[in-house]
């Protein structure tokens, strides 16, 4: 990873009352990257995307993308969640071009892209559907079109796909990876599932609750493109019970 | 389709006939006097023999209860967006909202109609939006406090104004609880109507006579064919007001009945203007 860090963090903590959600935290994430952040509840993984995002203002500590200091900045980063938060009564084309929606004027040319991503990735007959129209799948890739359009160089995933079964949330891990790599864009996605955060990324950070901080920042050298054979590989599974002791190594 | 409708409309309108129809049997059969209660037949015809007389009253009536109506939804937006907006303007004037809900309105609408005028079509207005504004303001700040967190925060991360946020995100989430305070308003602004008319009764627009003058003389006179005939018209006035703002609401959310856009919407977003 020689390419300069799209993001960085230094000394970045927070607590809520007497409870230190966040331990000071040093992180840098290459540009183009895809990192996991894999950990139990409360282990501070979401207070560390609402930092980033401009949610939260840290204690301490600094954020900075592309060397501008964002701390408490909003605006700057795409941001997806477990819920899709579609707003039920816009079509796909009017929620893909939200964001505009809600910090300018929409342009013919924000409609043009957002229809031409829609039928890139098969949605392009549902442009003119409500959300209710449409399956779990179809609306996180809705919600996930929406982060795209935003141009914003760092995607942050909250469990985008937590909610979906099994068999749409493999689809979903596929087609994402085809994005990622179409877009260019630099990704950092929060899972509860190491399956999914060693088939996606390029490296993984496992956090720890009480304080929350990263215990591991783990290299995935498995090659791309990566089909569903690397789920036996044998270095998928080394890693995965790396990660596995580091999550559970306490409890045997 | 026709099932939908069969229920939507043909069992409620048999439900009033039977409601009409026992009224009818129950009268003839125990031989109720007439000045207790009448037939509805006759209470219907005691309408429609005096039409022309009593047509420029019921417009009369109409205009004040939707216009009050109207304003009273206004007001109450109004309200509702302010008090969920600023906190201590809400705390400082719920408390006072439902003191006025809780006075009887028959009690106020006297010294409303001395305040703002006996004989002035004021009073009337008034009395309707006291009697509207309530049930909208409640909706408002209700629906305006249960926007989805997690989708507010999304616009703060785009970097959303608040006031793009309101306009693309709070008012349409709010538009179903709106129709629901709107609704109970449309079924009471015709008592409000009518009451405004009881304490303000002089030279109502050009008749110079109100309904509400005319049910107290048909009731001083024991016509009760007359008072039941105008009851039953003011009911009909008052649910086809309901069923109109209904139909606003059914106008004003397709997303709760439909799966595409509307036609007009369809084409805009079909135009193939990106070479497709």
């Amino acid at each position: 990873m020689t390419s300069p860090a799209l993001l960085e963090l230094s000394g970045v903590a927070k607590s809520f009352a007497d409870t230190v959600v966040l331990a000071p935290t040093d992180l840098a994430i290459a540009e183009g990257s895809f990192v996991s952040i894999v950990g139990p509840s409360g282990c501070g993984k979401s207070t560390l995307f609402n930092i980033i995002a401009g949610l939260l203002a840290p204690e301490a500590g600094q954020v900075s993308l592309e060397g501008r200091d964002i701390v408490g900045a909003t605006g700057h980063v795409g941001y997806m969640l477990q819920k899709d938060l579609l707003v039920p009564w816009r079509s796909v084309e009017d929620n893909i071009t939200m964001a505009a929606r809600l910090t300018r004027r929409v342009t013919e040319a924000d409609r043009a892209e957002a229809r031409q991503i829609a039928r890139r990735y098969g949605l392009g007959e549902f442009l003119d559907h409500y959300p209710k129209a449409l399956s779990g799948g179809m609306r996180q890739r809705v919600a996930f079109m929406r982060t795209l359009v935003t141009h914003q160089k760092l995607l942050l995933l909250d469990e985008p796909f937590g909610a979906l079964d099994a068999q749409t949330r493999l689809e979903m891990q596929r087609w994402l990876l085809d994005v990622w790599r179409e877009s260019g864009r630099t990704v950092l996605f929060i899972t509860h599932d190491v399956d999914e955060s060693i088939f996606l990324s390029d490296r993984i950070l496992v956090m720890s609750p009480r304080p929350g901080r990263i215990v591991a920042d783990l290299a995935n050298t498995l090659a791309r493109p990566r089909s569903i054979d690397i789920l036996t590989d044998p270095v998928f599974v080394e890693l995965k019970s790396q990660i596995m002791h580091l999550l559970h190594g306490g409890e045997q | 389709m026709k099932r939908g409708l069969f229920a939507k409309v043909a069992l409620p309108v048999a439900s009033v006939a039977i409601l009409l129809v026992l009224w009818q049997v129950v009268v003839v059969l125990f031989h109720v006097q007439t000045y207790v209660a009448p037939r509805p037949l006759d209470a219907i015809r005691a309408v429609t023999g005096n039409w022309s007389l009593l047509w420029p009253l019921v417009w009369e009536i109409i205009k004040e209860t939707v216009g009050g109506f109207v304003l009273g939804a206004v007001v109450g937006v109004f309200f509702g967006v302010v008090m969920s907006k600023i906190p201590v303007v809400q705390k400082l004037l719920y408390p006072t909202l439902i003191l006025s809900q809780a006075v009887p309105v028959i009690v106020i609408a006297f010294p409303l109609a001395a305040i703002l005028g006996f004989g002035s079509v004021k009073p009337i207005l008034a009395i309707v939006v006291w009697i509207v504004f309530f049930p909208v303001t409640v909706n408002v700040i209700d629906g305006l406090g249960h926007v989805d967190h997690d989708l507010l925060n999304l616009a703060k991360v785009y970097g959303a104004s608040k006031w793009r946020t309101f306009w693309h995100i709070e008012v349409p989430a709010t538009v179903s609880p709106l129709f629901s305070g709107l609704k109970i308003g449309a079924t009471y602004a015709i008592t409000g109507a009518f009451i405004g008319e009881l304490a303000s009764p002089e030279q109502v627009g050009s008749t110079g006579s109100s309904l509400a003058l005319y049910v107290q003389h048909a009731n001083a006179n024991f016509n009760q064919a007359a008072v039941f005939g105008i009851t039953l018209l003011m009911a009909l006035i008052g649910v086809t007001w309901f069923l109109a703002v209904g139909g606003l609401e059914v106008l004003s959310t397709p997303w709760l009945r439909r799966s595409t856009v509307r036609h007009w919407r369809r084409q805009r977003i079909a135009a193939p203007q990106d070479g497709h």
